[in-house]
């Protein structure tokens, strides 16, 4: 029994090791080589800040993700969600011009606003008529991608008609940079915060507990009383407004406007932060670093080696199979579940 | 209206949502085997991508989508394997096929024909002399690429054999109720292993057909969607192959409309003609509600 573990865990981790290996190998590059770039660059001087940078919208979306996993949905929608989150967020943004920090509060709560209307739809779609939140998601991506693009070329276009991109939020809106001399910013609190909430609604509250019935037995749920419709639309819309979140914060953060593929991929990313830390909250945040060090490092890679930076891809994809996996390899007893 | 707008636009429609089609049809056997493969998505990139290869350096179109059809065969046998043998969630393992197939096609197209567009070999559109040059119907019916008509006798083909035959019976068996399939002594594994393989294949010749016959290139991301616009036409045609295929047919309708809309009114942004198909499949799926329990 240990041996079959064993043998298994062996294949599982040599899959994920293998993997990029060979795909680094074919840009003739050597495997270890980029290893040690990689993680030297993501904790020197320059690069722990900007893993960090990446983790803030990585831990926000996967943290949607995990939401809507626990209750058995499938958000696909992160990166259409965080636009709707940033667009809705810009949009009102110049009202909080002179607000102060109650202004950046509702720039925040605005962006969650937006994905969590976004979501609901999804969720109302799924109960009403049926359609699946994957599908109706993934569509939903590709539309929002187009609305934006109009947007940002016209009614939200930046005064100054340089760069495709929409006019700059107010200064009460932006989120101050936490760490002089790099781009690290308050959104890694307010990312932290949602860790927290997370994991109190999780644990402490009727909607956390329902959502997770909801997850692991849709019928006992229904046979226990349970709200089931009015659940999966809430949950979508929190974990849509997560994304949302994610949305207001990058515009806050970095760019301070909207511009085009801002935040692109994030979405996927999310879902496979959410997965390997198996959707518990505290793991996220460490789920997001290590995605932010690929993020982060891609862009050095591609600088120094060379290497084409959609290698992240790979590796993100080696790494949600070598995860989904590992319970083949190591099933967790019964008496341990 | 314009006759001859009218055939422009049903003659492009086809060509549009062939791609779709193609990946629509193995995806119905799939579905009706009881496993969805939501990554044809990826497999159609990384097949679009090994089809454009192939052709450039083999300079031949056919040997690209034979090289497309194998990468399809493997990438879905992964995704058997994920899901039958592993027990791995089948949405899960779809979403990585997705990852992995954008990662893929962009990696290797930068060190292979490079990430800017570049015209490869393709498969021109069948000439059947007179009969293409019928007006209206010769190039609707009689004007398109080889593929389409392979596309159309797959379709019937795969649907004859889910619906009229013992085989098939077997896989719906496996769809309905694993349960009981299993305990008719139907090896159900081995069914839905096969369906899942032949989807992969149509996947692939789906991805292929892009970049092949519909593009002339491989451009990074082009699939944009179709796989899983290809999902939604079998959730459409619930698993009857043929019905997908014309649903696909119908997104291409829709893409090719909204093409020539852009042209008709140039004032109007073109965001608003682009996200028409997309649209499209959310109201289909919303009209075509149905009961059936829960995807997850």
């Amino acid at each position: 029994m240990t041996m079959v573990r064993v043998v298994r865990l062996g294949l599982v981790l040599g899959f994920a090791a293998l993997v990029p290996s060979l795909f680094v190998l074919l840009a003739g590059q050597n495997p270890w080589r980029v290893l040690t770039t990689l993680l030297l660059y993501a904790l020197g001087p320059q690069g722990w800040s900007e893993v960090l940078v990446h983790a803030i919208p990585l831990t926000l979306i996967g943290l949607g993700v995990a939401f809507a996993l626990r209750a058995g949905l499938f958000n696909i929608g992160g990166d259409g969600q965080l636009i709707a989150g940033a667009v809705l967020s810009v949009f009102f943004a110049p009202y909080f011009a002179g607000w102060g920090i109650a202004g950046l509060v509702a720039f925040l709560v605005f962006g969650f606003a937006g994905g969590a209307a976004l979501g609901a739809f999804v969720g109302y779609l799924r109960e009403r008529f049926n359609a699946s939140e994957i599908i109706v998601t993934i569509m939903l991506n590709y539309v929002a991608v187009q609305l934006v693009s109009y947007l940002i070329r016209g009614p939200m276009e930046d005064p100054v008609r340089f760069f495709p991109r929409s006019y700059a939020i107010p200064p009460d809106a932006v989120l101050p940079v936490i760490v002089q001399g790099t781009r690290l910013h308050a959104g890694l609190i307010v990312a932290l915060i949602m860790v927290v909430l997370f994991a109190v609604v999780q644990r402490q509250t009727v909607l956390g507990f329902q959502s997770s019935v909801v997850g692991a037995n849709p019928g006992a749920a229904t046979y226990a009383g349970f709200r089931v419709k009015a659940l999966t639309i809430i949950v979508m819309a929190i974990s849509g407004g997560l994304a949302g979140l994610a949305g207001a914060v990058e515009v806050g953060g970095i760019y301070q406007r909207i511009e085009d593929n801002m935040g692109e991929g994030f979405g996927l990313a999310g879902i496979a932060v959410a997965l390997i830390a198996r959707l518990e909250a505290a793991a996220i945040p460490f789920a997001a670093c290590l995605f932010g060090i690929f993020f982060a490092g891609a862009g050095a890679l591609q600088r120094e080696l060379a290497l084409p930076f959609p290698l992240v891809w790979v590796v993100e994809a080696t790494v949600i199979f070598a995860v989904s996996a590992l319970h083949w390899a190591m099933p967790i007893r019964k008496a341990d579940a | 209206m314009d006759p001859l707008l009218v055939t422009g636009i049903l003659a492009a429609g086809i060509r549009l949502g062939m791609a779709i089609g193609l990946a629509s049809i193995g995806e119905s056997a799939s579905e009706r085997a009881g496993v969805f493969n939501i990554g044809i998505e990826g497999i159609m990139l990384s097949a679009a991508f090994v089809a454009a290869w192939g052709s450039v350096r083999t300079g031949s179109p056919w040997l690209g989508i034979a090289f497309a059809m194998l990468l399809g065969l493997i990438l879905a046998g992964f995704h058997a394997l994920m899901v039958l043998v592993l027990g791995v969630n089948q949405f899960i393992s779809g979403i990585g096929m997705v990852i992995f197939g954008y990662g893929f096609s962009s990696f290797a197209a930068r060190l292979t024909i490079g990430a800017k567009p570049t015209s490869i070999p393709g498969l021109p559109p069948i000439d059947l002399g007179p009969l293409s040059h019928i007006p209206v119907v010769g190039p609707i019916l009689f004007g398109q690429s080889p593929l389409a008509y392979i596309a159309l006798v797959l379709a019937i083909a795969t649907g004859w054999v889910i619906n009229r035959t013992a085989l098939g019976l077997e896989i719906r068996a496996c769809g309905e109720s694993a349960e009981v399939a299993r305990t008719l002594a139907i090896p159900v594994k081995a069914r839905q292993t096969a369906c899942i393989l032949f989807g992969g294949i149509t996947a692939g010749l789906g991805g292929a057909y892009l970049s092949v016959v519909q593009v002339h290139a491989f451009v990074d991301g082009m699939v944009a969607g179709r796989g899983f616009l290809a999902v939604a036409c079998v959730m459409l045609g619930r698993t009857r192959p043929l019905v997908a295929f014309f649903a696909s047919l119908g997104f291409g309708l829709a893409e090719a409309t909204q093409i020539r809309l852009q042209t008709l009114y140039p004032g109007l942004p073109y965001q608003f003609l682009v996200i028409l198909p997309y649209l499209a499949a959310i109201v289909a799926l919303v009209i075509g509600h149905r009961r059936s329990e829960r995807l997850a």
